[in-house]
Parts: C-alpha cells; structure tokens; sequence
C-alpha cells in the first residue's frame, strides 16, 4: 500500500496559490496564522477501540480539553485533526482512506494507543494492518493500551507545539506546479 | 427459593434421559459433569429432529454456534443450548466430513441462529443448508473462502 | 419474524432510498454499516453489516498460553472489562480444579459491580448524546469519573483492569478504601435519583422515547437479545440469580424488570441497576472476610487436564459465555467468545422496520451494544 493518490479536477481553482503562501511564510504573518490554528484543534468523534473511550472522555467533564480550544466534532468536513484511536482493520481501511480525503486541509493526525501504531496485541492477526504510517502522514504518536487522558492531552500540546514551529503540511501541492 | 432451584435442576437433568430414549442411535456419549451443564454427541443428520425436541420442552435460548476443527478427517460443530427459566445449559457437538462439511441450518427454529451459522461459515467453510442468508459477516468480502481458523490456515501468523 | 426483511434490496420505485449510516457515524462507539431502506421517513429494510473491527482474536488465543491470555481476555468488551476477566479466570480454575479464596471471591464481585455502574453511567451517556441531550452527557461522565478513580484505586488501571488471577486477585483492597466508596457512592445515589427524577418528568423527553422501538416479551425472547433491553420487556432473566456464581447467593438485590418493552424502560432499568448494584457493593465492603486474597502457590505453567468447560457471568450487557476446550498443553485448543452484544445486535434490524429515521439513533443507542464483542 503507498501514498494516498490526490486527483484535482481541473476546474478546481485552490484557495491560495504557492506564491501568496511562500510570502506567509516568511513573514510574521505566519505566526499569527500558526497562533490561530494551534488554539483551535477541533478533533473528529471517532472511537474505533478500547482508545476511543479514553478519547471521549478526555473532551469532556473531568480532562476537559475545551480549555485549550479543542473540541469534538462529529463529522469529518468540520474537524482539524483525525485521531485513529484503535484497532484498523483491513475492512476498514478503504472507508478510513476516505474520511481522511473528506477532512480538509490543514489537518493533522494523531495515532492514538498500540493498536494503530504497530499492531499492538493483535499484530499476528489476520486482519490488522501494522503498517499505518506508511499509509497515513502521521503527526503524533501516543503510545499507550489505552493511554491516559493526560498522555493525549500532552500529545496535543506537542501538536500545538508543532504547529507553532511551522513545521506542517499547509497545502496540497499544485498540479500546475508540476512541470515547472 | 432453594427448593424451588433443586426442584428445576432435577427436572432439568432428567431431559438428557428423556433425549436418549426419544432419539437412540443418534444420541451418544451423554455426560452430565455438573449439575448445570450436560454434554451429548449427536449425529448430524437428526439435528433438526433433536433441536425442535428441546425448543418444545422449554428450552427457547439458542446460546451459541461454534466449530471446532480437527484435521485430518473432522470438523465439530457446538450447539449451546439454555433456557429462559434454569439454569441447565446443553452442548451437543456434531461431527461432520472434513472435506465436505454441511449441516442444516436451525434458522427456522431458532430466530437468532442466523448471525451464528454465518460466522461460522465464514471462519471454518462449513456449509449450512437452506440458510437463507449464507455470506460474509465479519471478514472483507475478499476473505471468502480462506476459512481463517482451520488449523491448516497459512495466514497466520501474519507478520507483515 | 422471519429473515428476509432483514437484507437489503435495491430500491424499486422512485419514492424509496437507500441509506448508508456509518461505518464513521456519531452513534455508538464503534463502526458499524446499517444500511437502511426509507419510504419516505418509514424504514421499509434495514441490514447491519459489522466486522469492521474484527480482531481475529480466536485465532490469536489459539497462539497465547493461558497466562498470556489473561490481560487480552480484558479486551474484548472494554467497558465490561472485569466480567471478561473474571468468566475467563473461572472457566480455566475450573479447567484446573483450584477455588479462589474466600475474600477474592467478594473483591471479584466488588468490582464487578464496580464494572456494571460505570458501563452503565456511559451507556446511558452516550444515549442521551444521541437524542439530543447533551447535558446529561457531561453529568454521566461526571459520575463516572468519580466510579473509575475507585477501579484506579484497587486495580491500578482506568480501563482494561486486568484484575483477576487463578486462583484469586492480583492486589488487596488500599487501606481506608471503605470511607472513600460510602462517601463516593452517598453523592452517587443522590445525582442517580435526581438524574432519574429528571428523565422521568421531562415532557420533550418523553414524548421522544415513550413507545418507540417496543419489544413484546415474546419477541425479545425470540430474537435471543440479552441484558437489560430483555428485562425491560418483562423477561426475568439474570444470571446472578439463575446460576448464581461467586458469592452471588448470600447478597440481597433484586432483579429489575419494566414491562413497556420500549426506550424509556430500557434506560430506566440502567439507572435502577446502578442503584441496585451500589447497595450489592456496599453489603460486600460489609460482610468481606479476611485472609489471603490469592492461593498461595499457583503454576507458574498453567497446563490444564484435557477437557472443556462453558462458564458464564452476568455482563453490563447481558449473558457472556467462554467455552475453553483444552488438549493438555498451554495453550487453548479452541477458545469461543458468546458475547451478548453479539446477539443483541442481530436483533436490531427487524427492530428497526416501521419506525422513522429520526428514532434510529436513540433505538440502536438504547440497545448499548459495543461494537468490539460483536466483532471479536
């Protein structure tokens, strides 16, 4: 299994183009790009395991993340960052691939617990897929069976951090850019 | 509530006398370990006879469908069966031919049957007749007919 | 009821729909595909296609010895973790012919029940989120926040405990646990009755659930579905008073039962369980004896006699069933998981047929399956 495939339809005109971008990002404006996006991670609802308990609990009442400006969001078009939290099996994967094409860019991912980085106490079996990071651009590993709620809170604080050092994907690349 | 209870469980033992003298060249090997539990080897071909047996004398809960696989000639399937009103649950296992395994299906006697004989279609290949509904439940549409838990299966362990 | 209304077919006239919920929904946790079949806003058809988390974990356990088993064993129902744990502990001690100490017995039960009360206050979290009643939500976890910081407290863990060993448990009770559970549990009761009160008068509320997705007794014994959506169409079934198990028969609780059959009983026999499960702890932290909480000596290579065994425990949600047939070695011939969940949502799709699409979600969040013991 590779990379994902992205296929722009032609008519497609991209919200900015590389050029305004690459100004962005030597500029200052940057960081007050980096600031508004790092105070603002809203995670899909997405509990595939013994992880996902831990997830939702982590966004509500006690481990509250609403503090640092992130919430739950049930659908994918309206979600920052995607947490496989649990087992993927390879039934799943197909539709997995394809809520991540539905998130929009900028996104991120979070492997969450053993299960989706390696495996975990499964890797033997028939239907796990062991290999995600070579299927997915993961950002943050949080290893754990299941992790506490306060090791995914300072995954997402290592998130913000990275978001905060300009180190993420910001836009796809552009098809017309190809040739050039 | 104790009289009651020894009074249900000396009833419920007697079912497994009653089950070898109604079918008896097809009931074998009766063995009650507990008081609770009753184990009896049946022969495949009288499953539907046998099943509608018990469902008439109170016993409504099909529990479980299992198969259990030894190479290199046979392959069991395991009917728990219990009641709603005791304690008793009944395993009966049917040997069937390791390289033509069907049985039929006790879709029409016990609703919940279904979800039951396909997993164990999916997983060992064992063939039940006249279910009305026999396709993959658990694994990818792609995984049919690779019967996963036979003992002989190469997939496993699947390191990559 | 017979099978055919429960597959799919393509729609034949202009007026019907086929509709994909999941395998990505915000129903319960875990995916699953139920593909309905709407006229309108009726369900006409309706297929559950599952298998999305699917493990393989019998053929794993074929592969592990007996001890390796034991914290997987917590895996296959995480919310109910302990029961998993403890019908697999008592299927193998029976496998070996040893009984766990008396005081292992009631810290088994302990928590146990412990298990039951924070699987319910989620279940029933996670329900209200789905019709709509976000607040109740963040009161449930509230609750079981309180309830899992006393799992922490014996058994070390959040979730997948891993508390039960042969022969006994892995640690004793903390000194002064006794105070911290009645204090945790006197707030408990008083939030469970308001939240109960609450529910019970909330006019949108009931409106909402009142009659919607009835089951007759008859048909929930015919479907095979298990747990409390059983006792709420007025089937007495429980296995702590069937087949009573531990020290089960020298505790006083009764069974709770509703007769309406619908979504507002189903959850009512929750949070009337949750009830009836802290007055089951409190009569342990009571009647406990002392002594030694595990054998003292145990195999360090735990090679059962050849046999099988069928041991079975009275889950959050309903009955589960191990059947272990071992060979003589160290690891398990054949190992099946029965797990209620299992049968409880095969039961959803006939129960679907005839209601509107807006009572899905609280129909199928009501039956509280988890989507991890029905895949295995």
């Amino acid at each position: 299994m590779g990379e994902i495939e992205m296929e722009l339809p032609s008519n497609v005109a991209l919200t900015t183009t590389s050029a305004i971008h690459d100004f962005i990002k030597g500029s200052p404006l940057q960081k007050l790009v980096n600031w508004g996006r790092k105070n603002s991670l809203w995670f899909m609802v997405h509990p595939m395991g013994c992880c996902g308990i831990e997830q939702i609990c982590v966004g509500v009442a006690h481990y509250d993340t609403d503090r640092f400006g992130i919430i739950p969001r049930a659908s994918p078009r309206q979600a920052d960052v995607m947490m496989i939290s649990g087992y993927v099996s390879k039934k799943y994967l197909p539709a997995l691939k394809r809520v991540w094409d539905q998130m929009v860019e900028p996104k991120w991912i979070l492997m969450m617990g053993e299960c989706a980085i390696s495996g975990g106490p499964w890797w033997e079996s028939y239907s796990t897929v062991i290999n995600m990071d070579e299927i997915f651009p993961v950002d943050i590993y949080i290893p754990g069976c299941p992790p506490r709620p306060e090791a995914l809170l300072q995954g997402f604080i290592e998130l913000q951090k990275k978001i905060e050092a300009q180190q993420d994907r910001t836009v796809i690349p552009n098809p017309a850019d190809e040739g050039v | 509530m104790g009289d009651e209870q020894a009074a249900k469980q000396i009833i419920d033992k007697n079912i497994m006398i009653e089950l070898s003298n109604n079918f008896p060249n097809v009931v074998s090997d009766v063995d009650v370990p507990s008081p609770n539990r009753a184990v009896a080897r049946i022969d495949s071909s009288q499953v539907k006879e046998i099943m509608q047996f018990l469902l008439d004398k109170g016993f409504d809960h099909l529990s479980c469908i299992s198969g259990v696989d030894y190479p290199p000639d046979k392959m069991e399937v395991v009917y728990h069966v219990t009641s709603y009103s005791g304690p008793l649950v009944i395993t009966l296992k049917a040997s069937i031919p390791r390289d033509d395994p069907n049985i039929d299906s006790l879709c029409d006697i016990y609703w919940n049957a279904n979800w039951y004989e396909r997993e164990t279609y999916e997983l060992y290949g064992i063939i039940f007749n006249d279910c009305p509904y026999l396709k993959v439940l658990l694994l990818p549409e792609d995984m049919e007919g690779e019967w996963p838990l036979r003992k002989d299966y190469a997939g496993y362990p699947n390191p990559t | 009821m017979t099978h055919e209304a429960t597959q799919i077919t393509s729609p034949t006239k202009p007026s019907e729909i086929l509709l994909h919920l999941g395998p990505q929904h915000p129903l319960q946790p875990g995916p699953f595909l139920l593909d309905l079949k709407i006229e309108g806003e009726t369900i006409k058809e309706a297929e559950l296609k599952i298998g999305y988390i699917h493990k393989g974990m019998e053929k794993v356990f074929e592969d592990r010895t007996y001890i390796q088993i034991l914290p997987l064993a917590d895996r296959i129902c995480y919310l109910a973790s302990n029961s998993n744990n403890d019908v697999y502990c008592r299927g193998v001690e029976e496998l070996l012919g040893i009984e766990p100490t008396e005081r292992a017995k009631y810290l088994r039960v302990i928590t146990n029940e412990l298990c039951r009360i924070q699987s319910h206050l989620l279940g029933i979290g996670e329900y209200t989120t789905d019709v709509g009643f976000l607040t109740m939500f963040l009161y449930m976890i509230r609750e079981r926040e309180g309830v899992v910081s006393l799992l922490e407290a014996i058994t070390g863990s959040r979730l997948n405990h891993n508390y039960a060993r042969f022969g006994g448990v892995a640690n004793d009770l903390p000194p002064g646990y006794k105070e911290m559970a009645l204090k945790t549990f006197g707030e408990l009761k008083k939030q469970i009755k308001s939240h109960d009160e609450l529910l019970s008068s909330d006019s949108i509320y009931l409106s909402r659930t009142k009659g919607v997705g009835v089951l007759t007794a008859k048909q929930a014994s015919e479907l095979g579905v298990a747990g409390p959506p059983l006792r709420a169409s007025g089937v007495e079934y429980d296995l702590r008073r069937i087949e009573p198990y531990l020290v089960y028969d020298d505790l006083d609780f009764k069974v709770i039962t509703q007769t309406d059959g619908d979504v507002f009983s189903r959850v009512k026999v929750r949070l009337l369980e949750i009830l009836e499960s802290i007055y089951i702890i409190e009569q342990c932290l009571d009647q406990i004896p002392s002594g030694p909480y595990k054998q003292d000596v145990m195999p360090y290579i735990t090679r059962p006699k050849p046999g099988e065994v069928y041991s079975r425990i009275e889950d959050p949600r309903g009955e589960m069933g191990m059947y272990i047939i071992s060979d003589g070695s160290d690891k398990p011939y054949r190992f099946r998981i029965r797990g209620p969940a299992f049968a409880t949502a095969q039961a959803l799709p006939p129960l679907l047929i005839g209601s509107y699409v807006a009572d899905v979600a609280a129909i199928a969040a009501s039956m509280d399956s988890c989507t991890s013991e029905v895949d295995r």
